[in-house]
C-alpha cells in the first residue's frame, strides 16, 4: 500500500466505478483504458506498473475477470480501496437485473434487446481493442514484455494451453529473465 | 445472437430442467464455478448450469446471457445476479454473488499482499512482468477472438474502428464513446432490425 486516501477521495473513486459501470458492456477489460486514466495519469495513485500488475494478479487467481479491479483497489488504499471500487463496479449490477426482472415485460423487449446487442457489439470490441493498445505500448521491459506478449498469444492461438498454466510458466521464466 | 427469443421468466418445461434446492445450493454452486474459473467464467457456468445441473435448457440460458450482456454492469455479475433472482428472488441474487465473489476475493488479496510484501525481490518484479505479458497477450488474444465476429458487417468494423480511435488515440472516456457513438450503433442496428421484419 503506497497511499492511504481520505474518506472524499475513497468517495470520489467509489464514484467514478459507479460511473464507469454505468456505461460498461460486456467485460471489466473494455474498461482498462478508462480506469488507467483514473487511477495512474490523472491521480497517481498506482503505477503504471502496478496497474499491469494488478491485470496479472486478477487473471492468475480463480475466479471472475473482475478480481483484477479487486487487486487495484487494494493496491489504492487496501481494504477501503478495494472495498471502493468493487462496490462501485457491482452495485449496478446488483441493481438492474433485480429490476429488470421484476419488471416482468422483456418478452416485448426483443427488437430492443436485439438492437442493444447489435449496436453495442462493436463498440465493445473497439474498447477491447484501445485495452490492447494500452496495455501493449507500455509494456514494461521493451522488447523482452514485447517478446513475451508475441509468444503468449501465439500459445494460445495455436494450442489449448490453459491460461492458468500460461500466466504461471510465464512467471516463473519471469523471475529468471533480468528484465 | 440467434436465440434470445424465449422470455427470460418464462416457466419451465419440468421435464427438461430442474431447480435448485435452496439459496444455499445456488451459493455452493456459485462458489465452486469461481474456484474453477481461470480468465473468465462463461464456458464454465454454461457447462455447470445447463449440462451438470440442467437449470436451464441452453435456450434459456442464451436468452438470459443476452439481457446480462447490455445491462449496465460487468456482464458476469449481472448474468448471476440475474440467475440467483429467477429462483430464490433478492436472497437467491444475494446467495449467487457472493458465492461468485467471496473465496476468489480472498485468494486475490492474499496472493496481492504476498507479492507487496515480497516486491523488493528482483525475482519476485519478474516473476510479475513476466505474468502481466502473458495476462496482456491473453487479453490481446479474446480482442481478437471477438473481433473476428465483425467479419463482414462493414458498419460494425466502423463503429469499432471508431470507438477505438476515439478512446485509445483521442483520449475521450468512455461514457462519452457510449453515449455518441454506442447510441448511434444501437440506432442503426434499431432500424436495421425493423426493416427485416
Amino acid at each position: 500500500m503506497n497511499s492511504t486516501l481520505s474518506g472524499a477521495e475513497l468517495l470520489a473513486l467509489f464514484g467514478h466505478f459507479l460511473s464507469l459501470s454505468l456505461f460498461a458492456t460486456g467485460g471489466v477489460m473494455a474498461l482498462a483504458s478508462d480506469l488507467h486514466r483514473y487511477v495512474v495519469d490523472e491521480h497517481r495513485y498506482i503505477s503504471h506498473t502496478q496497474f499491469v500488475g494488478s491485470i496479472a494478479l486478477g487473471q492468475a487467481a480463480p475466479g471472475p475477470n473482475l478480481m483484477w479491479v479487486v487487486v487495484m483497489g487494494w493496491l489504492i488504499s487496501g481494504l477501503p480501496g478495494a472495498v471502493a471500487t468493487t462496490l462501485g463496479l457491482a452495485l449496478p449490477a446488483l441493481v438492474f437485473p433485480v429490476l429488470v426482472s421484476r419488471a416482468g415485460r422483456l418478452p416485448q423487449f426483443d427488437r430492443g434487446l436485439k438492437a442493444l446487442q447489435r449496436g453495442l457489439g462493436p463498440v465493445a470490441i473497439g474498447l477491447m481493442g484501445a485495452t490492447c493498445y494500452l496495455l501493449v505500448s507500455e509494456t514494461p521491459g521493451a522488447w523482452k514484455g514485447a517478446a513475451m506478449i508475441t509468444v503468449s498469444v501465439l500459445l494460445l492461438a495455436l494450442t489449448r494451453l490453459p491460461p492458468m498454466v500460461l500466466i504461471a510458466a510465464a512467471g516463473i521464466t519471469g523471475a529468471f529473465v533480468p528484465w | 445472437m440467434s436465440a434470445p427469443g424465449r422470455p427470460a421468466t418464462a416457466p419451465l418445461a419440468p421435464e427438461e430442467t430442474a431447480r435448485p434446492a435452496s439459496a444455499r445450493e445456488l451459493f455452493l454452486t456459485y462458489c465452486a464455478i469461481s474456484l474453477q474459473a481461470f480468465g473468465g467464467a462463461l464456458a464454465l457456468t454454461e457447462r455447470t448450469l445447463v449440462h451438470k445441473k440442467r437449470w436451464f435448457t441452453p435456450k434459456d440460458f442464451l436468452g438470459l446471457y443476452a439481457i446480462s450482456q447490455v445491462l449496465p454492469g460487468p456482464t458476469g455479475m449481472s448474468f448471476c445476479v440475474l440467475v440467483g433472482d429467477r429462483f430464490f428472488g433478492l436472497r437467491g441474487a444475494c446467495a449467487a454473488l457472493a458465492g461468485f465473489l467471496v473465496l476468489p476475493t480472498f485468494i486475490v488479496i492474499g496472493l496481492a499482499s504476498l507479492f507487496q510484501q515480497n516486491q523488493h525481490l528482483p525475482a519476485v518484479q519478474g516473476a510479475l512482468n513476466g505474468m502481466g505479458a502473458a495476462a496482456v497477450g491473453l487479453i490481446v488474444h479474446t480482442a481478437a477472438r471477438m473481433a473476428r465476429t465483425l467479419r463482414g458487417e462493414r458498419v460494425g468494423v466502423l463503429v469499432a474502428l471508431a470507438t477505438f480511435g476515439a478512446v485509445a488515440l483521442g483520449g475521450l472516456s468512455v461514457r462519452t464513446v457510449m453515449l455518441s457513438l454506442g447510441l448511434a450503433s444501437v440506432a442503426w442496428a434499431w432500424h436495421r432490425l425493423g426493416r427485416k421484419a
